[in-house]
């Protein structure tokens, strides 16, 4: 297939994406709701820190630096992965244009990549503005100390680790479409367990060494980990970590994380057209 | 009169039935909803572990983690369940038939409860038993009381939200996901809520699951008895004798407005 198609299906399913999301409100509507989930989640870890702080009276500002950016970053995780996850049901039982897609001369790859992208540029929206509400109620309104230079960023490492991470999360995001295809009724929580157990594991909002061994072993087996601790030195600048170890286990997670999911959704796809599961219509 | 109220009274207990029997009969979805929120969960006791925050603070989390399945559950199955049952043509059925839609909803909100039920009690199980919470109850009849005021007032809380539904679609869905995370955090799921900025505990004095929570804390966790959550029982009990009425006329001028619009049975909006 040409470059140039490629393109074209890619640049009309982010199109598609962006106003299935966004059609049902004003923008300003659409970026208050964009932001006050996200914003909710950060206030909740917020507020865990303070009290639990202000319990035992020690305040450890690093460790609300820690728990800040890796909030706010889990924020990917998230929309890529409710976005992938509910993609295949909504095409297929829901809108039933998924045959449609299929039948198209383009790819349905390249369709799923665009809405994929769809998702990170909502999440990219989603991130800035926590980020900013985040700072400005924490650090502005309660005063609470986050020692990050954000003139400082190493933004080198930023764009690596994103661009790593976002290949990692879209591939863990066509393992769920793969699932999806062959599956009915557990797009809901498919996205919800993929989400769990990355927020419990990755050292989102914790060191996972306080995790007992059998989790550390978990932690350390999955690419989210890597991409928070290397998201975290670019913002936090911290001597002696090792950063360069992190993005090459980020890039070799990663690596595994594409042979998995892009290897489940070819063979998901196969099975799909071969037992006649890709215009199958449950539940509307 | 009478025949009147059996005949809503089988309405709720059909609801209910469906319900129930839709609920358990696939054990992923059963298994997905314990096993989830012990997840989200344990990643805050663990949060408060690091900080080396006091004991009581884990059962804060478990406790408020049990009660979030309820208000998932309200949210999801009861106020969106019209969302679902316009997609799936269920809802002119309903509207059709010669009863009451608060019977409807009342099966829908037992229903709930007891799927809701037996999903909280494994997520508390698992939370007890893995995090070790040190439980500390004298009054178990209050701890029910206000357990019971809880559910009842949140369920309410579902039925007024139920009538947006009626008229609104994607909306009213991105509606009720914004109520979720924001819920969590206003009502103090994972902490205790006196100690939010008062513009906060303002805001959160309009959710019944605030009041409950701090009230089934202050009994199961902290030793307390009835004298000293005499103020949540009744302000639950308050949110209960105005929730009600205000989702029956809701539901009249939704279903009212969403006929004159033509939305009652509109379908992908």
């Amino acid at each position: 297939m040409a470059v140039s198609t490629i393109l074209k299906a890619v640049k009309q399913a982010i199109w598609v994406g962006w106003k299935v999301e966004t059609n049902w409100a004003d923008p300003l509507v659409f970026a208050i709701y964009y932001l006050i989930r996200p914003l909710a989640g950060l206030l909740i870890v917020g507020f865990i820190y303070l009290i639990g702080s202000g319990a035992t009276g020690v305040f450890n500002p690093n460790y609300f630096a820690f728990m800040f950016i890796g909030n706010s970053f889990f924020i990917y995780v998230v929309q890529i992965m409710t976005t992938m996850g509910m993609l295949i049901h909504d095409d297929r039982s829901h809108y039933e244009v998924l045959k449609h897609i299929y039948l198209a001369p383009s790819s349905l790859w390249w369709y799923i990549l665009g809405r994929a992208l769809n998702g990170v540029m909502n999440a990219s929206i989603s991130l800035l503005l926590t980020l900013g509400f985040g700072v400005a109620i924490f650090q502005g309104l309660l005063h609470q100390q986050i020692p990050i230079n954000w003139f400082g960023v190493n933004f080198p490492v930023l764009a690596l680790s994103l661009v790593l991470g976002m290949i990692c999360f879209v591939a863990l995001g066509f393992l769920l479409c793969g699932i999806n295809i062959m599956t009915s009724r557990v797009q809901f929580m498919l996205s919800e367990y993929v989400s769990g157990i990355l927020y419990l594991f990755g050292g989102v909002v914790f060191l996972p060494e306080i995790l007992p061994s059998w989790g550390q072993a978990i932690s350390n087996a999955l690419p989210i980990t890597y991409f928070l601790r290397t998201i975290r030195f670019a913002f936090l600048n911290q001597a002696g970590s090792a950063f360069q170890t992190d993005l090459l286990y980020l890039a070799v997670t990663t690596l595994a994380t594409i042979l998995v999911g892009v290897g489940a959704f070819k063979i998901a796809m196969y099975k799909a057209r071969k037992d006649g599961l890709i215009d199958r219509k449950e539940e509307y | 009169m009478l025949d009147n109220l059996v005949l809503n009274l089988r309405v709720a207990y059909a609801r209910l039935w469906v319900r129930v029997k839709g609920g358990n009969r696939e054990p992923e979805w059963l298994v997905a909803e314990m096993f989830i929120p012990v997840l989200t969960l344990s990643a805050y006791v663990f949060m408060y572990r690091m900080l080396h925050a006091p004991p009581e603070f884990t059962g804060f989390v478990v406790i408020g983690g049990t009660m979030i399945a309820f208000w998932v559950n309200v949210l999801w199955n009861m106020s969106a369940q019209f969302y679902w049952e316009k997609e799936t043509g269920n809802l002119e059925i309903y509207l059709v038939a010669p009863i009451s839609r608060m019977a409807i909803l009342l099966g829908m909100a037992l229903g709930g409860f007891v799927n809701t039920t037996l999903r909280a009690v494994a997520i508390l199980a698992a939370g007890i038993l893995i995090f070790q919470v040190p439980f500390s109850l004298s009054e178990p009849v209050t701890a029910l009381l206000m357990f019971f005021l809880t559910i009842v007032a949140l369920y309410a809380l579902g039925m007024l939200f139920a009538s947006l539904f009626l008229l609104y679609g994607r909306e009213a869905w991105h509606t009720a996901n914004l109520f979720q995370e924001p819920v969590y955090f206003l009502s103090g799921s994972y902490f205790p809520t006196s100690s939010l900025p008062f513009f906060l505990q303002l805001l959160a004095s309009f959710i019944p699951l605030t009041f409950g929570l701090d009230g089934i804390r202050q009994v199961v966790i902290l030793n307390k008895g009835i004298a000293d959550v005499w103020l949540n029982v009744l302000v639950l009990v308050v949110f209960i004798f105005v929730l009600l009425p205000l989702s029956k006329v809701a539901l009249n001028y939704m279903e009212n407005l969403g006929k004159k619009e033509g939305r009652l049975t509109l379908r992908w909006q």
